[in-house]
């Protein structure tokens, strides 16, 4: 907290500098004569649901439930200053449920009776630890207050279900505030922004700027812009790993596996053969990635206009995910829960059980990143446009990617406008990617992230949108300017398949 | 360690240049096309607008977390987010 106040007081300086600055330049123009950038205040408001499932859960080294749900409520605020100067501010939350995060401890224990009667679901004591090492707060000190609970059955856990560990919800808090200045003929652009944003384990802090020169009576128009994002993870381990680290040789015996049977491929009860010496804490939780994007765009006639783009992005850090779980196939598997389900472990039949893993994804400490992108508009006529998009993408782990899509604008009516939309995904797997206890123990970097696989997608949709530009319709002073709703279905060549609906209402303030 | 960073670097200095050669040369080729302003009523269509939709972003967003793959579209391009 004391961090985000020291960001937020940060912006808010730079901001005051430039605000002051924007209004002199614009005292300085005031005796010439031109269009405001922006008329008056502009306020959206953006919601988006979406849902997905899928079979490769990255925290599941590769494999289990990636049913997730996250809604977004995000407000974005334009507040022309002066003539020339834009003040932008977009402030959003995206809360969210993943039955994959929630395995970072997938730990819990059947209905048990505690001794008031009642029956309810007890995590273990090997999972309320779990919890307590999550949320690095009070560890007993929780709204199901536990104290009367009795020893209940052995822990079970699979990766083919949601735990109630801490980490199942959370929600991102992001801030960004820009600010743009526009020079008198309107054919230069500078802004600047500043962004925050904080979820439970993963901070980020981002400031960029943009110069934008247009040429050619305003035919051409070529954009540099600069990036920089400081991020931190507060990183977490898995639970078995998390408690290695703690306890050492001796984790078996003390802390959170003490008195839990741990079953090895066999199905046979083991007392220590379970370590994962290839664990090892992360050095670093810093993650930097420096983003530097060119532009150009082009009127080719009166109803075709091209933009060439490209962003070269550096990153360096803690790459990888520290709670994403690694299975060697040349060590022994060793798994909690119940013994007879070993047999079914990947598959869905699997509902007791839980492998316990080799390591953490590893991956290089640096990823130089190439996306070149093209967007082609064409205007058929005054019913139809077309808006087509393709890039191209390489970085130094061996991704190559490709992305097409296109989505041809219907004017059904004078306010009524229809979207259907496509668009289709390509990539080769990164270097270090292999499926589900397959990697080997002898490999400098692994990972089982199925984003980071080969495969391709799909996704198709439509979109519907109402403007009136007249604003005729009223809320206090808030005149609705254009409704949008947009929906899509993504479907991935491993299995996942996802669900958004998007909607944005936006509004122009009255003077 | 070092020889890393410094090989990145070249890559990335050599990549911005032939970025800005492709895009100067853009330049030049368009300089023979001129549309004027009271040309453009088809140009000024909201839908011809060379960038995405306000409500597209959520979905860029989560392409970002989905795929290998992100920038050159206007949203994230890896940093910011526990993403890829």
């Amino acid at each position: 907290m004391q961090l985000i106040m020291k960001y937020f007081y940060i912006i808010l300086f730079v901001f005051s500098s430039l605000l002051s600055f924007g209004q002199t330049a614009s005292q300085d123009s005031s005796k010439v004569y031109k269009k405001k950038v922006l008329e008056a205040v502009e306020v959206d408001f953006l919601m988006s649901f979406y849902s997905q499932r899928g079979q490769h859960s990255a925290v599941g080294g590769g494999i289990g439930s990636e049913k997730l749900t996250d809604n977004t409520p995000t407000l974005v605020v334009n507040i022309p200053l002066s003539d020339d100067n834009v003040l932008t501010i977009d402030a959003g939350i995206s809360a969210y449920s993943s039955a994959s995060s929630s395995n970072v401890n997938p730990f819990y224990t059947q209905p048990v009776k505690t001794q008031r009667g009642s029956t309810i679901i007890v995590q273990t004591g090997a999972s309320q630890r779990g919890a307590a090492n999550l949320e690095t707060s009070a560890a007993d000190d929780d709204v199901n207050d536990d104290d009367d609970m009795v020893a209940g059955p052995k822990p079970i856990g699979s990766p083919w279900y949601a735990s109630s560990g801490a980490s199942k919800s959370d929600a991102l808090k992001s801030l960004n505030i820009s600010y743009a200045h526009s020079s008198d003929d309107r054919n230069e652009i500078i802004s600047v922004n500043a962004g925050v944003s904080k979820e439970y384990d993963y901070s980020s802090l981002s400031f960029g700027a943009a110069y934008t020169r247009l040429f050619n009576q305003q035919n051409t128009e070529l954009s540099i812009k600069g990036a920089v994002y400081l991020d931190q993870w507060a990183v977490i381990y898995p639970t078995e790993l998390n408690e290695y680290s703690l306890h050492g040789g001796d984790f078996l015996n003390s802390g959170y596996f003490s008195g839990v049977e741990i079953y090895d491929q066999d199905m046979n009860v083991t007392t220590d053969a379970y370590n994962p010496a290839a664990f090892s804490s992360m050095g670093n939780s810093n993650r930097n990635s420096y983003t530097a994007s060119l532009g150009f765009s082009q009127i080719l006639s009166r109803n075709l206009q091209i933009s060439v783009f490209m962003d070269l992005i550096v990153q360096n850090g803690l790459l990888s995910t520290p709670y994403q779980r690694v299975y060697f196939k040349d060590r022994s598997n060793y798994f909690i829960g119940q013994s007879s389900d070993i047999a079914y472990y990947e598959t869905t039949a699997n509902d007791g059980v839980f492998h316990l893993a080799d390591d953490v994804e590893r991956l290089p400490g640096t990823r130089f990143k190439v996306p070149v992108g093209i967007r082609l508009n064409y205007y058929f006529n005054e019913i139809i446009t077309f808006r087509g998009y393709y890039r191209y993408y390489k970085d130094d782990w061996g991704l190559e990617s490709q992305t097409a899509s296109i989505e041809m604008p219907i004017k059904v009516s004078q306010k009524f406008t229809f979207y259907p939309s496509y668009r289709y995904y390509i990539q080769t797997q990164a270097d270090y990617f292999a499926p589900y206890n397959t990697h080997l123990s002898t490999e400098q970097y692994y990972t089982s992230d199925y984003d980071l696989s080969t495969f391709n997608s799909k996704s198709i949709g439509f979109g519907v949108s109402y403007t009136d530009i007249f604003t005729s319709f009223k809320i206090f002073k808030l005149g609705m300017k254009s409704i949008d709703l947009r929906y899509q279905n993504y479907q991935r060549s491993d299995g996942l398949k996802s669900n958004i609906i998007s909607f944005g209402f936006s509004f122009v303030v009255d003077k | 360690m070092k020889t890393s960073f410094k090989k990145q670097g070249k890559q990335v200095v050599l990549t911005l240049w032939s970025g800005i050669l492709l895009m100067l040369s853009g330049v030049l080729v368009s300089a023979c096309a001129v549309v004027k302003p009271y040309q453009k009523v088809n140009l000024n269509d909201p839908d011809m607008k060379l960038s995405a939709h306000k409500t597209e972003r959520f979905e860029t967003n989560y392409q970002v977390y989905r795929e290998g793959a992100s920038g050159a579209n206007g949203g994230q391009t890896g940093g910011g987010c526990g993403c890829n």
